[in-house]
């Protein structure tokens, strides 16, 4: 449905279609306010797709048949879309027909922890260095390291641990790092929508 | 005018260094808040040049007072050891409902005047410093509102604006906001900012602030028809480029700055002083 009678002077007006697929495709395709709401729905899918490519594979190329759901459902849950972005990506593949494709290798996992330990370490201006991701789904963590050296850039790890960590009671947990050192484990923290 | 270059991250380390050393650019700007784990001595020693503090995520329209004090005492550690020529930000907004844009968005002027003055207001308070408040790439007719804004907002806050020539130069071929609108505010402006621009994927075309490509034919234009406007003492204008970062290609564009505003008069010593 088009409904030619939707506010579109400034960019304000905009703000809820900027991150709804279903919403711009109440736009006209010839008005520069579709323009404008789709550039912003492609930097989250570039967002997502260019720095966990392998997600396409579960998709095929255009990735619509991940993007658009998980727009809809993120939408729904009124998600923040902070640094936690990739991992509930994850959280909504895990289930959605994509579920059994997904488990069979943990490349995606790695990926998403990476991808938002990364998001982390760029976004966050807290006076945290470090943050550290687990999962339930694997005794791996993933530490994301602040740019620490002006020389540097941010760092991204995956630790193996000997002892493995109690696994976190959601699908996710993290906890963060006040030093450039991980020794400690305060237990972990949920991830806010 | 001097020319200098956006350091972002540590990757363009050792090419900012080069530029500098080939005299391309004559400062830096440190996009800081990227910095905030790194020790403030660390950075002065960076580069044996002036530096100017940009800041990205203050949020300072959308956070809550004690994480802006917080933010700002961070922040002071960098202007109190770097004594840059000024430190910069951005009037937009990260969210809409507690919700991340990964497009920023655009404020609307006509009816937002009044908050975000004293939000500029409060946010210069809790630095200790007057701030240059940036100007947005418009997409939307509401950009044609913003010249006026902004040249209010110094008037009645003092702060200044760091004017982007190459979003106005967006604003102008999305929205139609005149170049001559902004004569006063880039009369007033000492800080620019500079950079390339590409267009939107999909029809009608829009023209999007990327950091990505070389200088377009009429941002020069612009820059050529209002250097009188923009060259003055203590001036800079912040050659900005965050993707495609080929050296050569930076050079090239930097070369034709150069041409358009002449050798900067003023020794880097004098710069700082003039600070």
């Amino acid at each position: 449905m088009i409904l030619l009678s939707l506010p579109s002077r400034t960019d304000r007006d905009l703000y809820p279609a900027l991150m709804s697929p279903e919403l711009n495709a109440k736009y006209p395709t010839d008005q520069k306010a579709f323009v404008r709401i789709d550039v912003s729905l492609r930097m989250y899918w570039h967002t997502l797709f260019d720095i966990c490519p392998e997600l396409l594979e579960l998709s095929g190329l255009d990735g619509m048949s991940i993007f658009r759901p998980f727009m809809a459902w993120a939408g729904e849950k009124k998600l923040a879309f902070d640094w936690s972005y990739y991992l509930w990506v994850y959280a909504w593949l895990r289930q959605s027909p994509f579920k059994e494709r997904l488990l069979a290798d943990d490349k995606y996992l790695r990926s998403v922890m990476a991808a938002s330990a990364a998001r982390w370490a760029i976004l966050d201006r807290g006076r945290d260095c470090g943050i550290v991701i687990g999962c339930a789904d694997t005794t791996n963590l993933v530490i994301g390291w602040k740019c620490r050296s002006v020389r540097l850039g941010r760092e991204i790890e995956l630790i193996e641990p000997e002892e493995p960590l109690p696994a976190p009671p959601d699908i996710f947990g993290y906890f963060t790092l006040q030093s450039f050192e991980l020794d400690l484990f305060p237990g972990w923290q949920s991830l806010a929508r | 005018m001097r020319l200098g270059f956006n350091f972002t991250l540590g990757d363009t380390y050792d090419m900012v260094q080069r530029l500098l050393a080939e005299r391309h650019i004559d400062y830096c700007e440190f996009l800081i808040d990227n910095f905030f784990c790194v020790d403030p001595e660390e950075l002065s020693k960076a580069f044996d040049c002036p530096i100017g503090l940009h800041i990205m995520y203050s949020k300072f329209l959308e956070a809550d007072r004690p994480t802006l004090v917080d933010f700002a005492a961070r922040l002071r550690d960098y202007i109190d050891v770097l004594n840059p020529m000024y430190v910069s930000d951005h009037i937009l907004r990260f969210t809409h409902e507690g919700r991340a844009f990964f497009h920023l968005g655009e404020i609307d002027y006509s009816t937002e005047y009044e908050s975000v003055r004293d939000r500029v207001l409060a946010w210069q308070e809790i630095v200790g410093q007057r701030i240059h408040f940036e100007n947005y790439p418009s997409i939307m007719d509401g950009g044609r509102e913003a010249p006026a804004f902004f040249e209010r907002l110094m008037k009645e806050t003092g702060a200044g604006v760091l004017f982007d020539a190459s979003n106005a130069v967006c604003a102008h071929r999305n929205c139609g906001t005149p170049f001559e609108a902004w004569r006063n505010v880039i009369a007033e402006a000492r800080h620019f900012h500079v950079a390339g621009y590409r267009h939107s994927l999909v029809e009608p075309f829009i023209s999007l602030d990327t950091h990505a490509e070389a200088l377009a034919p009429d941002t020069l234009a612009f820059l050529r028809d209002f250097r009188s406007v923009f060259d003055k003492p203590g001036a800079t204008m912040t050659y900005e480029r965050d993707d495609r970062i080929e050296f050569d290609d930076i050079v090239a564009d930097l070369k034709l700055l150069r041409e358009l505003f002449g050798q900067p008069e003023e020794r880097r010593h004098d710069l700082a002083l003039s600070a």
